[in-house]
């Protein structure tokens, strides 16, 4: 009974914990976008965050990044992908820990064409 | 919902037990000193000491599911220096230290005279402690802060009497003893729901808030089983203890029953308190 009740609260809350600490965050590219080309991978936050672990997943393997942006708290992160994106769809996913010392954990998705 | 975060919350709603235990210990064994017998005094030090263990082990397995949930390494991430690094510069660094230390001194309850004093400035530094995490930290930072304390010391003064009262109505005193925690719970339980009430107030900030966010919806739900256990209270007040005096048969077992329930109601609340403030934001800081 109380695996259910935690589990229903945490459904219930998933979108207001999706949207709490990171209010003005963007992308590049645009979650959702479609672009012929990819020369950095950036995300902005409204209060410093500490970026932990990144990775760029094609539809069946990760792809190498490099990191512009250390682990340092930071209100806008850089990444580069180390070779040209061949077309295809991808995802970028985040953890790292708020400035209030929150768990945090994101991604976005996009699409490249020729 | 990973596994590391449902880990996460039942390791805080233990913390928050043994936190509200190892103070409420100590204050019994200040505030009974005079009227409850030897034993049932020698419980509730023990009790607190317990506790004061249990929350500092507790403290280190946090930090390590928090390095873990950060470094994206899964259970790996929990022994990675650094990851407990940056977790140690966080607020959660702070806390520990206030409620680390607080802990140790609760100890010292075990020692006779100055060792109650020493407890009872460790229980105050853990409830300060925390104000020192999470959107305690919003503005007005110092009423927060207060009322967060205040409520910590109310609780815990109600929560770590349980034990020892369900001993106590065993002795000869217990009467007595039960008879009195009822006068002096009814301030605790009106400071409780004061401070509740304008931390409630400050972290929703409107009526409608309660009722259209997770938080409130949260909050709404701890506050229905706050309220079974207070129906408990009133009935243990009202009807067991006058029961027990009047040395009516079954008066005991009846009155330790209902102190058995409110402890189940105790660990419902701290579990639903544990999961708002994990996974849910006041709606003031959306």
């Amino acid at each position: 009974m109380i695996k259910q009740f935690l589990l229903g609260l945490a459904v219930a809350a998933a979108p207001v914990v999706a949207a709490a600490h990171s209010k003005s965050e963007a992308t590049t590219p645009a979650d959702g976008a479609t672009v012929t080309e990819v020369s950095e991978l950036s995300m902005r936050f409204d209060d410093p965050m500490r970026i932990i672990s990144v990775t760029l997943t094609a539809t069946d393997d990760d792809i190498e990044i490099e990191r512009e942006t250390g682990m340092e708290p930071a209100t806008e992160f850089r990444a580069m992908p180390l070779e040209e994106l061949a077309p295809g769809s991808y995802r970028f996913d985040w953890r790292g820990m708020a400035s209030d010392g929150h768990p945090m954990q994101g991604s976005f998705s996009f699409t490249v064409t020729e | 919902m990973d596994g590391l975060a449902v880990l996460a919350i039942v390791a805080k709603a233990i913390g928050y037990g043994a936190t509200l235990l190892a103070i409420g210990g100590v204050l019994f064994s200040v505030v009974f000193a005079k009227r409850a017998e030897a034993s049932v005094l020698r419980l509730a030090r023990q009790l607190a000491v317990g506790a004061a263990l249990v929350g500092l082990a507790v403290l280190a397995i946090r930090f390590g599911i928090r390095a873990a949930r950060i470094s994206g390494m899964g259970f790996e991430g929990a022994t990675d220096p650094m990851m407990l690094g940056f977790v140690w510069e966080s607020p959660l660094g702070t806390a520990a230290i206030w409620r680390g230390v607080g802990e140790i001194a609760i100890l010292a309850v075990l020692v006779p005279r100055i060792g109650q004093w020493i407890a009872l400035v460790g229980s105050l530094a853990v409830a300060i402690s925390f104000a020192q995490v999470g959107h305690a930290l919003g503005d007005p930072r110092m009423v927060l802060a207060v009322m967060l304390a205040l409520h910590i010391l109310a609780a815990a003064f109600w929560v770590g009497a349980l034990v020892p009262l369900r001993r106590a109505a065993l002795t000869p005193s217990g009467v007595d003893v039960l008879h009195h925690f009822g006068n002096v719970a009814a301030f605790g339980v009106a400071f409780l729901i004061f401070a509740g009430t304008a931390l409630a107030w400050l972290l929703s900030g409107s009526v409608t808030a309660l009722f259209g966010t997770a938080y409130g919806l949260g909050l709404l739900l701890k506050v229905a089983i706050v309220a079974v256990l207070l129906g408990f209270a009133a009935f243990n007040k009202i009807r067991l203890v006058p029961a027990l005096r009047a040395e009516k048969p079954g008066a005991t077992h009846a009155l330790r029953r209902s102190i058995s329930i409110e402890m189940l109601a105790v660990v419902l609340i701290l579990l639903a308190t544990a999961t708002i403030t994990s996974v849910t934001t006041p709606p003031v800081n959306l």
